[in-house]
């Protein structure tokens, strides 16, 4: 690189000022592959480009037509934490009670997300579910029945049935 | 015109949205990859420079492309975005040579805001995943799997809404994502998130950094061993990474574009919104960055992409100016600049305006293009067909043949030209001045007329005449030797090249002689059953000088026999079929392959594959040149062979990729042709034509000639006047050179022929010219030029105010000679019964050219309409006014003499924003909207109820995939009454991206096979990637998706020529038509554009 000769031509006008050698130098040791190499380079006219016919099957692999999971992004979530939830929830359990809780567990995959944010930890949701599922009347009879307090709000008489059927 | 419309593309788009490098089509190879909107071009890099490969159309306009290698690969894999929604994947097959599908799929949501700031599309450097941002708040991901496929999608919320660009960071253990958004205090932020796999789900990564530059809008990754993000902003440039934070001041300007020169990612080019150039250096102490360096390297196009090649050379794609292949120089030149362009690529996009002309008078239109924007605008020429420069001519009637020869065999240059008439044969020289002059050969019967010449070995020359066949020297110009006819016959056809003679006497009597050194030899005759039309013994095997294959074709039995050489055998004979006799015959050879014309007396041209060894016949062609007999002449361009046909459409045949193509010649009848190369003329052919003989050189061989007219300002409007020969622009000029950007807007007048600027009418301060008119107005015989402008002041959403100017050209100059204020843009003018009609922001509006006492004119506003949003568009046809409206689609007014007022008679209720529109025939118009579709809707004179008279029926629908600036009526080919492709009306239309294409309306006959043609095409063609042809060309807005009906997509039916003989016999069997028919008919198409 010829240092003297760069330095000695004018910098250029509206740019920040340096001196234009050491644009030079930043422009030394540019990548080279080899192409572009030859002295005469030129490039063919562009409109000669053959034109591309595609006459053979375009179909991808089968299982590579790929789709966007359509599950809402919240439930998605929910439902990861729950697996993930499950999966430290059940490790725990099978060290404490593998024959017991092996029931609950099975069932409790099979219940809907919904409630379970809510009630996370609850070990009898199924039950609870059912419960749920009654109006207050019929909780206030079935407490009757079983001899126990009708009064509360309903998730007291939800509480009460439950103590009551363990 | 009708309802039944062609759609296709006279000149592809030319607009380089995105590029990239890398090893595509083998581990070897490093491809440059360009997208071009609805197409990609690839070429492979080469000691020698940029080889073009391959121009692949995509069903979509890319959004998003990108180059990727998978695990596990040697070759890179390219991923493809469209603006619909749907991604592939494609790997280049080297054995089959064919792009292989790998995966693709569909990536839209059912709900989700489209982003306003362009899909971002973008491949995890570690390949573990591709991330999508296609709307607001959501963020995409398709991971891979270890070996490399895709899984499943799914979306992650993304909190910021306002993102304005995201790249993945490199030398992460989890795949990163970098966002640079905007929050609602209209701050800017960069964020790192870090993309979780397994929960789908982000977590919050490694760094973040608040408050950027105001104009931050780009980002760069940067590769290990520094890693990191830089920011690119329009007054600062940041690097940023969990370590190190540096900053260095710019100069003003908006980025819009980087390309990464060395693979450490040390330095970037950087493109900015002037075209400036510069250099982006990381500088750094071993593996950490010290600090950022900023160089300017000169000028080139407005920069939309950058690709670094090799070895100093960058590729400069463009939308607002040609694209460029420049080299980086280690020392500035004169004007301090390190970038050298070597090459230029036309792009004709952004073509914002356009208008027709034929400027040569010859019937032959031509498109004057506003192209380009900022300080690439400019004008461009496009013009269909083969041109001929005249050099020289004279007035010769009655030529019946013309052949040039030369003074020796060694000259390179034609000497004499013979031109022979019915009872003579004229001989003329270039004399010492250069000039043509009459001259003779005294060895040559110049009382007859010549049948044929040619140059003959050892300095010899050869005349046939009807008589007899004469030898001559060159030299001494003496006769040499002589064959007559035998007594009672005469010569009617002859041919001959160095070496050999061959002739046909009456009688079907077929003569071969042999050329020796001052002798003629006969060495064979043969006796055919019919008379002889026409002969050829052009050499096309291995020895330049002798043909081993005769062609003849015959009356009575209308066939074209190969005989062999020089034993005269028969090889094969072909039956033409039909009643037309073959009028010259023609063997010739193209990239290889030889191949045998044969032109018929109706303009007919029928075209074989000649196999040299059997003289078999195979893949018959029959295209139309034109309606009289055709003449068949070989000439060589730019050391190229091509094939003149002369008729009354003048053609040349030549060959591109092993196919070949037919190019009109703008001349209008030529009767014969033959190549002069002569020392004055160089390159030149002599043309018969009309009474006159020229002579002139010949454009390139090319379907379209572009010329551009560099303007350095943004030409927005033109319009050409005929009586003054001239052109007007509105154009604006940036001023880049103040502190504070201005802008200033012109009307200017341009010189016709020369393009040269010969007037300049300045607006005013915040005016801007937003159409322009020639017309005449009733009781005035003066031709005006109309201007619309609009006061675009900042404050203002829209404008209230502008003004009519009318302008009279008086000796070149621009003269003011009247003026009109406005309440509004004046967005379009129109001539309207021999007054103006002006669309002025919701109101058209018809303005009377009063005479004023004084004797001055003066605009007077006679009546107007109410009821549109903003009328941008507006087309008439007698009384009747086609409005296009901002968002309300279409609307029919009429003008009503008697009451002096417009009203609406009908209108199209569907919401489309309108971007051009035009009247195809008295009860049909086409509209194009901003979401790239072409509407066709039809006025229902005949409903029972007002409310069905009330509406425009939308009749056709089609998806074009390209924003239409603006329609006009008219055709880039020449037209000729007699053909049938002249009968049919065409609009031209010009695209953002540079398209010009053509509607063409057919009759319901040809719609209807043409319909049947295409979907046979498309089950015969497949869509690059899985893309789908009926998907691609299904009318698509936010609010419907239907499919096309009523338009045909010629370019997918034009590829039928591009088939496989076996793809072609195909589709002749479902269509039941022969392919020589189907390529006729195709082919016809082809001469639309």
């Amino acid at each position: 690189m010829e240092e003297g000769s760069s330095s000695a031509s004018p910098p250029p006008s509206d740019s920040i000022p340096t001196t234009s050698g050491t644009v030079a130098e930043f422009l030394t040791d540019l990548p080279s592959r080899g192409l572009f190499s030859s002295t005469a380079v030129s490039s063919s006219n562009p409109g000669g480009i053959r034109i591309y016919v595609c006459d053979h099957e375009t179909a991808p692999p089968e299982n590579q037509v790929i789709k966007t999971d359509q599950m809402n992004i919240l439930i998605r979530s929910l439902t990861l934490k729950k697996q993930q939830g499950e999966a430290t929830d059940n490790s725990r359990k099978r060290a404490a009670d593998r024959a017991a809780d092996g029931r609950a567990s099975a069932k409790r995959a099979s219940t809907s997300s919904q409630n379970s944010a809510r009630q996370g930890g609850s070990s009898s949701r199924a039950a609870d579910k059912k419960f749920q599922g009654l109006t207050v009347e019929r909780l206030r009879a079935l407490l009757k029945e079983k001899g126990l307090s009708p009064k509360g709000k309903k998730d007291e008489l939800i509480e009460r049935l439950r103590n009551s059927s363990k | 015109m009708s309802i039944w419309n062609y759609v296709v593309t006279a000149h592809k788009p030319t607009n380089v949205t995105h590029s990239c490098v890398g090893n595509f089509t083998s581990p070897q190879e490093l491809n440059l990859i360009v997208a071009k909107c609805t197409r990609i071009e690839i070429h492979m890099l080469t000691p020698q420079g940029l080889q073009p490969m391959l121009d692949v159309p995509i069903y979509g306009r890319i959004a998003t492309l990108e180059l990727f290698r998978p695990h596990g690969e040697t070759q890179d894999f390219l991923f493809i975005a469209t603006e619909r929604y749907k991604f592939c994947v494609l790997q280049w097959d080297p054995e089959t040579s064919e792009l292989v599908t790998r995966a693709m799929g569909d990536v839209s949501d059912r709900i989700g805001r489209p982003t306003d700031n362009g899909q971002i599309g973008i491949i995890d450097p570690d390949c573990r995943l591709i991330g999508l941002h296609l709307y607001d708040g959501l963020f995409k991901v398709i991971p891979f799997d270890n070996k490399g496929q895709l899984k499943e999608a799914f979306n992650i919320r993304l909190e910021e809404l306002q993102v304005l660009d995201i790249k993945f960071l490199y030398g992460c253990s989890r795949p990163t994502i970098v966002v640079l958004y905007q929050d609602n205090k209209d701050a800017r932020h960069v964020k790192t998130y870090e993309v979780s796999l397994k929960d789908k789900d982000f977590v919050e990564g490694p760094w973040s950094q608040n408050n950027l530059d105001n104009g931050a809008d780009l980002l760069i990754p940067v590769p290990p061993p520094f890693c990191g993000v830089i920011i690119v902003g329009e007054e600062t440039i940041v690097y940023c990474s969990a370590t190190a934070f540096k900053a260095i001041p710019i100069r003003p300007s908006i980025t819009r574009a980087y390309g990464r020169v060395d693979a450490d990612g040390s330095r970037y080019l950087l493109g900015d919104h002037a075209g400036l150039l510069h250099l982006l250096v990381i500088t750094h102490e071993k593996e950490k960055v010290t600090g950022l360096k900023i160089e300017l390297l000169g000028e080139t196009s407005i920069a939309s992409t950058i690709s670094y090649l090799d070895n100093a050379f960058v590729f400069i794609g463009s939308s607002y100016g040609d694209s460029q292949l420049i080299k980086l120089n280690l020392q500035p030149d004169v004007k301090g600049s390190y970038v050298e362009v070597l090459e230029r690529y036309v792009n004709l996009g952004p073509i914002v305006d356009f208008c027709v002309v034929d400027l040569e008078r010859q019937g032959q239109g031509q498109v004057v293009t506003c192209s380009g924007a900022y300080k690439d605008g400019s004008l461009r020429i496009v013009r269909n067909g083969i041109g001929i420069n005249e050099q020289a001519s004279v007035e010769l009637q009655g030529i019946k043949g013309m052949w040039s020869l030369r003074s020796s065999t060694d000259d390179v240059y034609d000497t004499f030209l013979v031109v022979s008439f019915i009872s003579e044969t004229r001989i003329l020289a270039m004399n010492l001045e250069d000039e043509l002059e009459e001259t003779e050969i005294e060895g040559f019967d110049s009382q007859v007329q010549t049948l044929f010449c040619h140059d003959a070995l050892y300095n010899q020359l050869v005349q046939v005449t009807s008589s007899s066949v004469r030898l001559v020297s060159s030299t001494s110009r003496e006769l040499r030797n002589e064959w007559k006819a035998p007594t009672g016959y005469s010569v009617n056809v002859a041919t001959a090249n160095a070496s050999q003679v061959l002739l046909a006497t009456g009688g079907g009597h077929l003569v071969y002689l042999e050329i020796g050194d001052g002798i003629l030899t006969e060495v064979k005759h043969a006796q055919l059953e019919y008379e002889i039309s026409c002969l050829d013994i052009n050499p096309i095997g291995p020895n330049p000088n002798f043909s081993q294959l005769a062609a003849v074709g015959m009356w009575t039995d209308i066939s074209v026999r190969i005989f062999s050489l020089p034993d005269l055998n028969l090889i094969i004979k072909e039956n033409l079929g039909g009643e037309i006799i073959p009028r010259s015959v023609l063997l010739c050879s193209f990239e290889g392959i030889s191949y045998l014309l044969c032109a018929l007396g109706d303009g007919h041209l029928l075209n074989f594959i000649l196999n040299m060894s059997t003289g078999e016949l195979t893949d018959r062609k029959k295209v139309s040149l034109g309606t009289q007999p055709i003449t068949l002449r070989t000439f060589s361009s730019k050391n190229a062979t091509h094939v003149f046909a002369a008729s009354d459409r003048p053609t040349v045949i030549y060959s591109s990729n092993k196919k070949l193509l037919y190019s009109n010649v703008n001349l209008k009848e030529v009767s014969h042709m033959c190549p002069f190369n002569s020392a004055a003329f160089p390159d030149s052919l002599a043309i018969a034509k009309e009474g006159e003989l020229t002579i002139g050189t010949i454009d390139d061989i090319q379907k379209l000639h572009i010329r551009s007219i560099p303007l350095g300002e943004h030409a927005r409007r033109i319009c050409h006047q005929e009586q003054t020969r001239t052109f007007a622009i509105c154009s604006l000029k940036y001023n880049q050179a103040s502190a504070e950007e201005s802008e200033m807007h012109f009307v200017r007048l341009l010189d016709d022929q020369t393009f040269e600027i010969i007037s300049t009418y300045a607006l005013d301060t915040y005016e801007c010219g937003c159409s322009i008119l020639s017309c005449s107005f009733s009781d005035d015989i003066n031709v005006y030029y109309c201007v619309g402008t609009a006061y675009v002041l900042p404050e203002e959403n829209e404008p209230t105010k502008g003004r009519i100017l009318v302008f009279v050209v008086e000796d070149g100059k621009l003269q003011l000679i009247a003026e009109k204020e406005t309440k509004g843009a004046v967005y379009s003018l129109n001539a309207f019964n021999g007054k103006l009609l002006a669309a002025i922001n919701q109101k058209i509006q018809l303005y009377k050219w009063m005479l004023r006492d004084d004797g001055t004119h003066e605009l007077q506003s006679e009546c107007g309409h109410h009821g549109h949003i903003l009328a941008l568009y507006v087309q008439t046809r007698g009384d009747f006014i086609v409005v296009g409206d901002l968002m309300k689609s279409i609307s029919l007014l009429i003008y009503k003499h008697e009451e002096g007022a417009i009203e609406e008679r009908a209108r199209d209720y569907n919401a489309n924003w309108m971007s051009a529109v035009e009247i195809l025939d008295d009860d049909v118009y086409l509209g194009a909207e901003n979401n790239f579709n072409l509407f066709t809707v039809r006025k229902n004179s005949e409903g029972a109820t007002d409310e069905e008279r009330a509406r425009l029926e939308v009749v056709g629908e089609y998806h074009l995939g390209e924003f239409i600036n603006r329609f006009r009526h008219g055709s880039l080919v020449m037209r000729l009454p007699d053909s049938d492709i002249g009968q049919i009306p065409t609009v031209i239309f010009g695209t953002v991206n540079g398209v010009i294409g053509v509607i063409a309306s057919l009759p319901n006959d040809q719609y209807i096979f043409l319909e049947k043609l295409q979907s046979n095409m498309r089950k015969v063609i497949k869509g690059v990637g899985g893309l789908n042809h009926e998907h691609w060309r299904s009318f698509h807005n936010e609010k419907k998706t239907a499919d096309a009906r009523n338009f045909l997509d010629g370019d997918l039916i034009e590829s039928f020529l591009d088939l496989s003989r076996g793809r072609m016999e195909e589709i002749s069997k479902t269509m039941g038509t022969s392919i020589e028919e189907l390529s006729k008919r195709v082919e016809e198409l082809t001469r639309l554009h």
